[in-house]
This record gives structure tokens, sequence and C-alpha cells, in this order.
């Protein structure tokens, strides 16, 4: 009966217009989102640009101090730290990470170097969980809006672990954001610490040797590095931050146009079968009418 | 007029204050400093406690400050500071705010 096939479409349409609503309303609010999170990316650019200069400054002045963050060892085992978000519907955006640190945590297996994972967000820990992968710390709840506090957790386990000997090497897999439209994975080696070029080019000027330390070069390089992780940790979670919500955005709206062309195809379909469901009663009425005339 | 130099006061998450001052004076852990224009090329590490500021034009501003790093060169002073916070009020606040930040350190809650 072609009542039946409308009222199949009109209870689709309805399903597609209530998904629509919501696919909608996430991407508003990504997008309020998303401008937020770029304030805070541009809030801790400072900081970040004056502790670049402040280790470029000691380092070039204290000569070749070494600490143990600096000293690049040979890699036994190998830390991965993923970023990743704790909740989907944000495109290919946990994928693109997660493909690329399991990547490299195979090329360490064929290499037969150990590794230890570092999951950041609940995608990244169930993503390794499932696939058999141990998961030494899980940070969750961070990615969402970013504080300097977690920041500061996740250096300080990565720390420990590399001060007490059981990494020798940290890599972050984490997204870079580029602008509204291009967010980009990236591989970021965050520990044995490279320290930011000496700049060559006069424009910056290296201190003096004449710097006065308090107490003493030493002391300052070991109260710095771990303030210049923390620093590093905080702008990657900023930016992976920022580009969830970007890439959430992103999807959303996609997702949203889907349902939309949906609903149009959808409502001409229904159109053709109320016009169908008319044309069937028109004749049945034309065709028992002349059957009366008739007889 | 004295003679002034440029400070930055930047915290992790923003630029505390920013401006021209004729004086600054703070806690390092070797104790307190106080630094005025042309000071030596100094790099030192910071205590908790309170920051003064004589900024070139207006009134005195007081913070509260959490560990971090003093950095003096060529009359353009840093005060990269773990935690900090413009105190309205006394230097006697601005040092309890302070300690109030260190011990939320240690508790291992410091909220962004």
């Amino acid at each position: 009966m072609a009542s039946a096939e409308l009222r199949l479409i009109r209870r689709r349409i309805r399903s597609v217009k209530s998904t629509m609503k919501i696919t909608r309303a996430m991407e508003l609010i990504a997008a309020s989102r998303i401008v937020k999170a770029q304030q805070r990316v541009a809030a801790a650019q400072p900081y970040t640009d004056k502790m670049n200069e402040v280790i470029r400054n000691v380092a070039a002045a204290s000569g070749s101090a070494s600490h143990a963050l600096l000293d690049a060892r040979d890699v036994g085992t190998a830390g991965i730290l993923a970023v990743t978000s704790d909740r989907g519907l944000a495109g290919a955006y946990n994928s693109a990470i997660l493909r690329m640190a399991e990547a490299r945590l195979i090329e360490y297996r064929v290499a037969g170097v150990d590794t230890r994972v570092y999951a950041i967000g609940r995608k990244a820990q169930a993503y390794f969980q499932y696939r058999g992968y141990q998961i030494e710390q899980a940070f969750l709840g961070v990615t969402d809006t970013p504080g300097y506090g977690d920041a500061r957790a996740v250096a300080n386990v990565v720390m420990n672990d590399y001060a007490e000997g059981t990494v020798d090497s940290i890599e972050v897999f984490t997204t870079r954001y580029v602008s509204a439209l291009t967010q980009t994975p990236m591989q970021w080696p965050l520990l044995p610490i490279e320290p930011p070029e000496t700049a060559k080019d006069s424009e910056s000027a290296t201190a003096p040797s004449g710097y006065t330390f308090e107490p003493n070069a030493e002391v300052i390089l070991g109260r710095l590095l771990p303030r210049y992780v923390e620093a590093m940790a905080f702008g990657i979670l900023l930016d992976a931050s920022a580009s969830e919500h970007a890439a959430r955005r992103r999807a959303m709206k996609a997702a949203t146009e889907n349902a939309d062309e949906l609903v149009r195809i959808l409502s001409r379909q229904a159109n053709q079968a109320r016009q169908a469901e008319i044309t069937t009663e028109i004749s049945e009425i034309v065709g028992g009418a002349e059957a009366l005339t008739n007889g | 007029m004295a003679k002034s130099f440029h400070l930055d006061v930047v915290s992790p998450e923003s630029i505390v204050w920013s401006g021209d001052a004729e004086m600054l004076v703070t806690r390092t852990t070797e104790g307190e400093i106080g630094i005025l224009a042309d000071h030596e090329p100094t790099m030192a590490a910071l205590a908790t406690g309170s920051t003064v500021i004589h900024p070139a034009e207006g009134d005195r501003v007081t913070i509260a400050l959490h560990g971090g790093f003093l950095q003096i060169f060529q009359n353009e002073v840093t005060l990269l500071t773990d935690r900090a916070e413009i105190a309205d009020g006394d230097v006697e606040q601005a040092r309890e705010l302070a300690q109030a930040f260190a011990e939320a350190e240690d508790a291992g809650e410091i909220e962004a």
C-alpha cells in the first residue's frame, strides 16, 4: 500500500531532522570553543617565547652545561606519548594521530626496541588497550580545556620515568593547529630536550658572558629545564585542544550539510509517494463511478 | 624622573604585567632584590613571595608570585613565573596569596 511507504519516508525525515539538530548544536559549540582555545594558545605564547630566550641565554652563558634532561643516550626503551581527545565525533582527528603513533611503535618493535605508551585522552587509551599495548599512564579529561596543572602532571610523569631510566626518549604524537582549516598530525621529540637553537643570526642577541647567576648556572639550569618541558607540554596540550575543536566543528558541519541534503531527497520521495497515492485514489473513484453508471 | 626599564611579568597562561618601570623589588632564592634601570645582566631563581613594581607612570603594583626566573638583560627585565597574580592591597596580602599558591602546588592541585 502506498500510504505505508509514505509513512516510512516521513518517519525517516523526522529522524534525520532530529540528528541534524544535534550535529548543528555540536558544530556551534565546537565553533565557540575554538575561539577560546585559540585565545589560550595566544596567551601562552609570551611565556614560551621568553622561556626559549632564557634557555638560550643560559646555555650560551654557562658554556657546555650538562643536565640529565639534555643528555641523549642510546635508546633501549622508547616512550610514546599520544595526544588524542576524550570523545569522538571529530572526524579523522584521533585516527590520524593513532595511526601515526602505532606505525612508530611497530617500527620500534621491528628494530627490537622496547616501548612504553603514555596516553592522553580516552581515545588513545581505548585504542592501545584494545590492541594489547600496555599503557603506562593515561591522562583523561584534560584535552577539553587543558590547564597548566594538567601539563605539569604529564611532564612530571615522563620526566620522572626519564630520570629513573625507565625510558630513554619521549616522542609526542600530537596535532598542530595551523589554522581553522588545517591541523596537521605531527611527531615531536620531548625528551631528551633539544635546546632551542642558539640564535646564529645576530637579531636576537645572545647574552654576554658577563651574566651574573644567582645562585649559579647549574642550579638555574636544573630549575629551568623542567619548567621548559612543562611549558612544551602545555603548548602541546593547548594546540591539541584547539585542533580537536576545529576538527569536530568541521566534522559536524559536514554532517549537518549531509543531513540537510538527505532531508531534501527524502521530501522529494515523500511528495512523489503522496502524489502516487492521490492518483491511485482518483482512478479508484473514477473506476468505481464508471462501474456504477455502466451497471 | 628616574630612568626606567622595560618589565614583563609572564606566567604560563598569560602576561600578568607589562610596561616601563622605575624600580622592581622581588624575592629570589637568595633573598630580596631591588632592581633599577641599567642593572647588570642577571639570571636568578625566584622564590615565593611578593613583588612590588614602581611603574614609570601610575601607582605601584603589588604582585603575588610563586617560583620562576628573573632575567635582566640590556635593560629588559623579565619575570618568568610559575604562577603570578596582581594582588589588590598591600604587600602582606600578596605574600599570603603567594603562600597559598605554594601550598596549592604542594597539595598537587594547581588550578588553571
